[in-house]
């Protein structure tokens, strides 16, 4: 059972109300006859599976024996797997080039991942067994994230890139993956989120300096994605602070750049999540003026009668936003 | 009947054929833009993202109505506040005639509605017949039904066919132990009428817009038919429903079944997708092989678990590998080459998104500085609880 009836229906209708030339009618009714049924998401995702279930499997492995089979014997084993991993990355790498490169087998797409993750279970083990870096934490995270972020550029892989960027973030003691970034202890912790907002910051410099520079241009949206999400929750949570006027400020500084560089690289996601920031601040902003005007309850209840129309003036507006986007951008689902 | 005029539907339906045939490389941007302009009547939201921020948008609109009823008829409120309720579910129809009216198909905040609306109905009549899941359940298999060849939307076609389920399920449990005993083979019977009723309507069926409802109605069937026969939901069910009590040397009746079922099923809709050329139920099979796994793990723990991620990470690498050797080059039928109209692009953020997942985390806490890599992923199968 497919749509293909109806597709194929669709595809005729074009032709015929003359949206679509003969000669592309004929193109797509060509393809959609050799009938194809690609695999390709699938085995790919299933490889990426089997990296993530190797990986954890031998993190588990290694810290639950650690007492009981010989230190050397696993470090050589991981030693050895990771080298291999890596040998033959390098072996079928096409080399370093600063525009988008590719594999030709995306299976070495998920082996260097695997020499990644592997690469960081490895040095985790040398700073746990035998304290490599001795009391410098830091130099523990900084080594994989280093690796990281070479092999990312090296090989093209913005999963790997997104590894780095954690490194990075979890050096300056910041815990980014997405459930994690809303629990980080910014209110406790004032310098926390200063150096978060830097971290964000610094990232949107490079990735500046990366598109002048026609350097993986690509990458950008990762960039600036992690950007946008470290420095909008670093300074929602300060609003609840004492010093919180610095930090809307700072989130409308952010929010307006974020919401005009959206436009420039065309991405949808940007645009969403600055307008969902922005707004979460705004409202944030109304509440506090409210608190301050302190006004008396039977003013309240014509408040709550406001509420519906202040929700339609912000669709109405939302839906103006987003039509002017989609003038520019186009029909993208993520 | 239809909230929408026909021609617009069919035409919404071309338009995301023509956004296909661009994303394939058929035809370019400025063909897309030309069919878009010319033919877009209805306003629907593609983008997922922007469609949930509507839907929150609208659901903050919707409560905030009904919060200000609340407010204003609180003083003349005594026990007759199941009426509230009633009135928040008309205000949710009507807010969706209105909204649909205006053309939003699709567009969050129509879809804000039309759930809200449900759901303040599925709780009046629960506050009404004292709640019997029966009642409410039956009632609103009947009102997602009329919502779905109304307003077309695909989220009333799930909600269809989950209360059906569930009207099914809660009408044997009411018909007392025999009908208990059998309740796997007859939501397994049910699965199949769905499955093939809808197999039938879909050959029949000439209006476009509405097969994807159908295709999901499918897709449902084949998830009940796997569910109904997993031993896991089997074993659990009978000793919830019927206190069955399992010990070394005593299974639950038909269990032998049961085991080759939760296997035999997910195998052969993985063999049978292949032939068919079906991706719904090859994903199913897929899922379903996963739980599977997961059924076998959850019983008897053949491998702790560190192994058991190990060895099944390196068969599945070896499996994937001689796979896609086997099937690279392959230029029609099943094949690895990358299809021009597949959607690939969702799983490569989905990817980059686990990642960071995987990525390290910082070293704040000195006590277990060993957190590297191994994140508390928990997938494939595998318990998540280590």
């Amino acid at each position: 059972m497919s749509m293909k009836k109806f597709e194929e229906a669709a595809t005729k209708s074009l032709l015929e109300k003359e949206f679509i030339t003969p000669e592309q009618y004929d193109q797509v009714q060509a393809y959609r006859n050799l009938n194809l049924f690609s695999l390709h998401t699938e085995l790919k995702l299933f490889l990426y599976a089997s990296v993530l279930l190797f990986t954890s499997g031998i993190g588990i492995l290694i810290y639950q024996n650690i007492d009981s089979i010989g230190h050397i014997a696993i470090l050589a084993l991981l030693f050895l797997i990771t080298f291999f991993c890596f040998y033959f990355c390098f072996k079928n790498a096409i080399g370093f080039k600063k525009q988008q490169t590719q594999f030709e087998n995306p299976i070495f797409d998920y082996l260097i991942l695997a020499a990644v993750l592997l690469s960081c279970i490895f040095v985790g083990y040398l700073q746990f067994q035998y304290t490599v870096f001795g009391t410098h934490y830091g130099l523990a995270t900084v080594v994989p994230t280093v690796i990281a972020f070479f092999c990312a550029y090296y090989f093209d892989n913005k999963s790997i890139l997104s590894i780095a960027i954690t490194g990075l973030a979890a050096y300056i003691g910041l815990s980014v993956s997405p459930q994690s970034l809303l629990h980080n202890d910014f209110n406790e912790n004032n310098t926390l989120s200063y150096s978060a907002i830097s971290l964000g910051i610094s990232l949107v410099i490079w990735a500046i300096y990366s598109s002048n520079n026609d350097l993986k241009k690509h990458f950008s949206l990762v960039f600036l994605t992690f950007a946008l999400h470290i420095i909008s929750i670093a300074c929602i949570n300060n609003l609840f602070d004492s010093y919180w006027g610095i930090f809307i400020i700072l989130l409308a500084g952010s929010c307006y750049y974020f919401y005009r560089t959206s436009y420039l690289i065309k991405s949808v996601s940007l645009f969403v999540f600055t307008l969902i920031y922005a707004y979460i601040g705004l409202n944030i902003f109304l509440f506090k003026l409210l608190e301050f005007s302190n006004i008396d309850s039977e003013l309240f209840i014509s408040f709550f009668f406001l509420v519906p129309f202040y929700f339609i003036g912000s669709i109405i507006y939302f839906i103006r936003l987003i039509k002017q986007f989609n003038k520019k951008a186009s029909h993208d689902t993520i | 009947m239809i909230q929408y005029k026909k021609i617009e539907l069919e035409q919404e339906f071309l338009v995301s054929e023509g956004h296909s045939l661009k994303k394939a490389g058929f035809i370019d941007e400025s063909q897309f833009r030309l069919i878009d302009k010319n033919l877009t009547v209805l306003k629907s939201q593609k983008n997922i993202l922007i469609r949930i921020g509507f839907f929150l948008l609208g659901s903050f609109l919707y409560s905030s109505i009904c919060g200000f009823l609340t407010l204003i008829s609180l003083d003349s409120m005594n026990e007759n506040y199941q009426f509230l309720v009633y009135l928040f579910a008309i205000i949710g129809f009507v807010g969706t005639e209105v909204l649909t009216n205006q053309k939003y198909y699709g567009y969050g905040l129509d879809d804000a509605f039309l759930l809200g609306s449900q759901l303040c109905l599925a709780i009046a009549i629960g506050i009404s017949s004292e709640g019997n899941e029966l009642t409410i359940s039956l009632i609103l298999s009947i009102t997602s039904l009329l919502c779905y060849l109304r307003y077309v939307q695909l989220s009333m076609a799930i909600l269809f066919c989950v209360t059906l389920t569930c009207s099914i399920l809660f009408l044997m449990f009411e018909l007392g132990a025999f009908a208990k005993t059998m309740l796997p083979f007859t939501m397994m019977f049910f699965a199949i009428v769905i499955y093939f009723s809808s197999k039938k309507l879909f050959a029949r069926l000439t209006l476009p817009f509405y097969c994807n409802g159908i295709i999901f109605t499918q897709a449902f069937a084949l998830i009940l038919f796997y569910l109904s026969g997993n031993y896991m939901v089997v074993r659990e069910l009978s000793s919830e429903l019927m206190g069955v009590i399992v010990t070394a040397n005593n299974d639950i009746p038909f269990a032998i079944f049961f085991y080759g079922f939760t296997f035999i099923v997910p195998v052969s809709y993985l063999v049978l997708s292949l032939f068919k050329k079906d991706r719904f139920m090859l994903w199913i099979g897929i899922l379903a092989l996963c739980f599977s796994i997961y059924t076998i793990r959850f019983y008897y723990a053949l491998l702790p678990v560190e192994i058991a991620l190990t060895i099944g990470g390196l068969a599945l690498f070896a499996f994937t590998f001689f796979a896609i050797k086997k099937i690279k080059n392959n230029i029609n039928g099943v094949t690895f080459q990358p299809d021009r109209f597949s959607h690939g692009n969702l799983f490569g953020t989905a990817e980059i998104l686990m990642a960071t997942q995987l990525g390290l985390k910082p070293e704040t806490t000195v006590e277990s500085p060993m957190e590297f890599g191994n994140g508390d992923f928990s997938g494939g199968g595998s318990g998540g609880s280590y």
